[in-house]
């Protein structure tokens, strides 16, 4: 029982950033479907700028953290009118290409700067530990934990309660009409890049403030996303969030009672039969494949 | 067609008077690695750009063959000329069951599904330690007997034209299968799905039957890698060969059966001479990536294919004066 909760807290931590990590790419991947491969970069570079600015710049943690989403979004943006909207109406081959490409390029050129040292962000929170129903969590995880589901609402208020969100929704509907009632579509296609690419951004700096930012994490961060994403239905903002917690969980759980080094292999064995059951993910409400 | 057809036999023949002449070991070694990612493009050309469906999980063919025939080499002491063509079943077979169950879903949902695949089957050959040894991975393969007496540079020539051999293979199956009746219906899928359809063409046959084909010939060059390299690890499975095939398939200009061959010539060029860049290698690999899908998203193939029709048209406006005043 002890342990139990032990794996349910540690699960629901991992999972948490699961969550924020594919809520960046759901509105990349399911709103503008560009299956983007540089979604761990993403995430890397906000763990690396978070190292950057807490212990080079000597910036606090929550300055830093504005800075970080500061650079990120006009960086997202950026690659939106840059590279993603030269090709957007090429079908999907062209994307992912092109975003293997930036994966490529942005991972190497991080190394170069950087070095494979493993990076720590200096949380804001004094080192310790409480103990919830026996088990134990470190007062860092539940601060990120906590930021995490912050950042998720403020998401959620932003696409659903303010006239952006709402110029949002309605170019994914129907673009053509959006652009006829005056929205500038392609101002909206980077804005919801740039978006995704800040929380994703976020999620890296929280998570190397408990763990420790790494160049090489990219590619790995990139595929539990898209098997989130997928598990959760392309484009669906309570999908992503249940999707993470759902995926933490059961590798919190089967590597703790099963085999730990088989971990990584759950995710893909239920995107797999996920896609051949419920091609549309768990909780989408538009019952629509591609 | 006639001219694809020669200048196909053109580069088999080509490819086969080099192994006269080429005697350093380390050209040999970037000619054979030009031929086996020459085998892998094209293989993987007949799904992306025939069928038109995007996959991410062509290692998992190259994997399944490449382990089988290390493990028939090892365990049975099966022959180089018996490990091949079994890896290249069982990858085959793979590509059927695989296929019968990603083929259904297309866009993104295929292209994600296809990597699952081949993550899973990286993560079983990591950790199933009992068959595939795993991250240590299988060393040893036997080489041929009489290779053992010769020196590396025969060696390497015996495995170049082993290679030609595979390409040969390779072309002539590809270019048979696209210039079928199964091959028209497969393009007819890729251009309009619901027209094929309403004339009788089942998609998911000839998808099938061009990622069965696709599977078999990539499982065919694992084999020839796990043979040459004399080593398989997980890493065969891997995301970088993928890289590989897709960037050639896609800069020599999918859809043509000269495209592929193309690119994996210019790639692995590309590659060993940002050798000298070293650590920049990589940066400079990514914006080149970068560059061609934003500057030559139709392939090199592609480019020089629509020069050829911008001339023709310009000879055209010339014979006819008339049209243009």
């Amino acid at each position: 029982m002890q342990t139990l909760l032990q794996f349910v807290a540690n699960g629901v931590v991992v999972g948490a950033f699961y969550a924020l990590s594919a809520l960046g790419l759901t509105l990349i991947l399911g709103l503008m479907r560009v299956v983007n491969f540089a979604h761990g970069e993403f995430y890397m570079l906000g763990g690396i700028l978070g190292w950057w600015t807490t212990s080079r710049l000597g910036l606090d943690f929550f300055s830093g953290l504005a800075l970080v989403i500061v650079v990120m979004g006009a960086f997202g943006w950026l690659v939106d009118r840059l590279l993603i909207e030269r090709v957007r109406d090429q079908g999907e081959e062209a994307g992912i290409l092109l975003t293997i490409g930036l994966a490529i390029f942005l991972s190497n050129t991080a190394l170069l700067t950087v070095g494979t040292t493993p990076l720590k962000v200096e949380g804001p929170m004094a080192p310790g530990a409480v103990f919830i129903a026996g088990a134990v969590v470190t007062k860092a995880r539940i601060f990120a934990v906590l930021t995490c589901a912050v950042l998720m609402a403020a998401s959620w208020l932003l696409i659903n309660r303010t006239r952006l969100g709402a110029a949002m929704r309605a170019t994914f509907q129907d673009p053509m009409a959006a652009q006829l009632a005056g929205i500038r579509a392609s101002n909206i296609y980077a804005c919801t890049f740039a978006l995704g690419t800040v929380i994703t951004a976020t999620a890296g700096m929280l998570l190397a403030s408990i763990y420790s930012a790494q160049v090489s994490i990219g590619g790995l961060v990139s595929l539990k996303a898209f098997v989130v994403v997928i598990l959760g239905g392309m484009g669906s903002f309570a999908g992503a969030i249940v999707g993470g917690l759902l995926l933490g969980l059961t590798e919190a759980l089967w590597g703790g009672y099963v085999a730990s080094g088989w971990v990584d292999i759950i995710g893909f064995l239920l995107v797999i039969v996920i896609l051949v059951f419920r091609p549309y993910g768990l909780f989408s409400r538009r019952s629509e494949r591609a | 067609m006639k001219i694809e057809r020669n200048v196909l036999i053109a580069v088999v023949v080509v490819a086969l008077l080099l192994g006269a002449v080429l005697r350093d070991q380390y050209v040999l070694h970037v000619a054979v690695m030009v031929l086996f990612y020459a085998v892998l493009a094209s293989s993987l050309n007949l799904l992306v750009g025939y069928v038109g469906e995007f996959s991410l999980g062509h290692t998992a063919f190259l994997g399944m063959g490449a382990y089988t025939a290390a493990l028939c080499a090892t365990h049975f002491g099966w022959p180089m000329w018996l490990t091949l063509p079994a890896g290249g079943i069982v990858a085959g077979i793979t590509g059927l069951v695989v296929g019968a169950i990603t083929l259904r879903l297309q866009g993104p949902f295929f292209v994600i599904v296809t990597l699952a695949f081949a993550e899973v089957l990286r993560l079983t050959a990591m950790n199933w330690i009992a068959l595939t040894n795993g991250p240590m991975g299988l060393a040893g393969i036997a080489q041929p007997a009489w290779l053992a007496g010769a020196g590396i540079t025969e060696a390497k020539l015996f495995y170049y034209y082993v290679a030609v051999l595979l390409l040969a293979v390779t072309v002539y199956l590809s270019y048979r299968l696209v210039y079928s009746n199964a091959g028209r219906a497969a393009v007819a899928v890729r251009e309009n799905r619901y027209v094929a359809q309403s004339i009788g063409i089942r998609p998911l046959t000839y998808a099938l039957l061009a990622l069965g084909l696709g599977a078999f010939l990539t499982g065919m060059a694992g084999g020839f890698y796990a043979h040459y390299i004399s080593f398989v690890g997980p890493e065969v499975f891997g995301f970088p060969f993928m890289l590989s095939m897709i960037i050639m398939v896609l800069v020599g200009g999918k859809g043509t059966l000269l495209g592929p061959l193309l690119g994996a010539l210019l790639v692995t060029f590309l590659e060993e001479s940002l050798r000298e860049a070293k650590e920049l290698r990589l940066s400079i690999f990514g914006a080149a990536v970068m560059a061609v899908v934003l500057f030559m998203p139709r392939g090199l193939m592609g480019f020089l294919l629509r020069r050829r029709e911008q001339r023709a048209e310009a000879v055209a406006s010339i014979a006819r004066p008339e049209s243009v005043a």
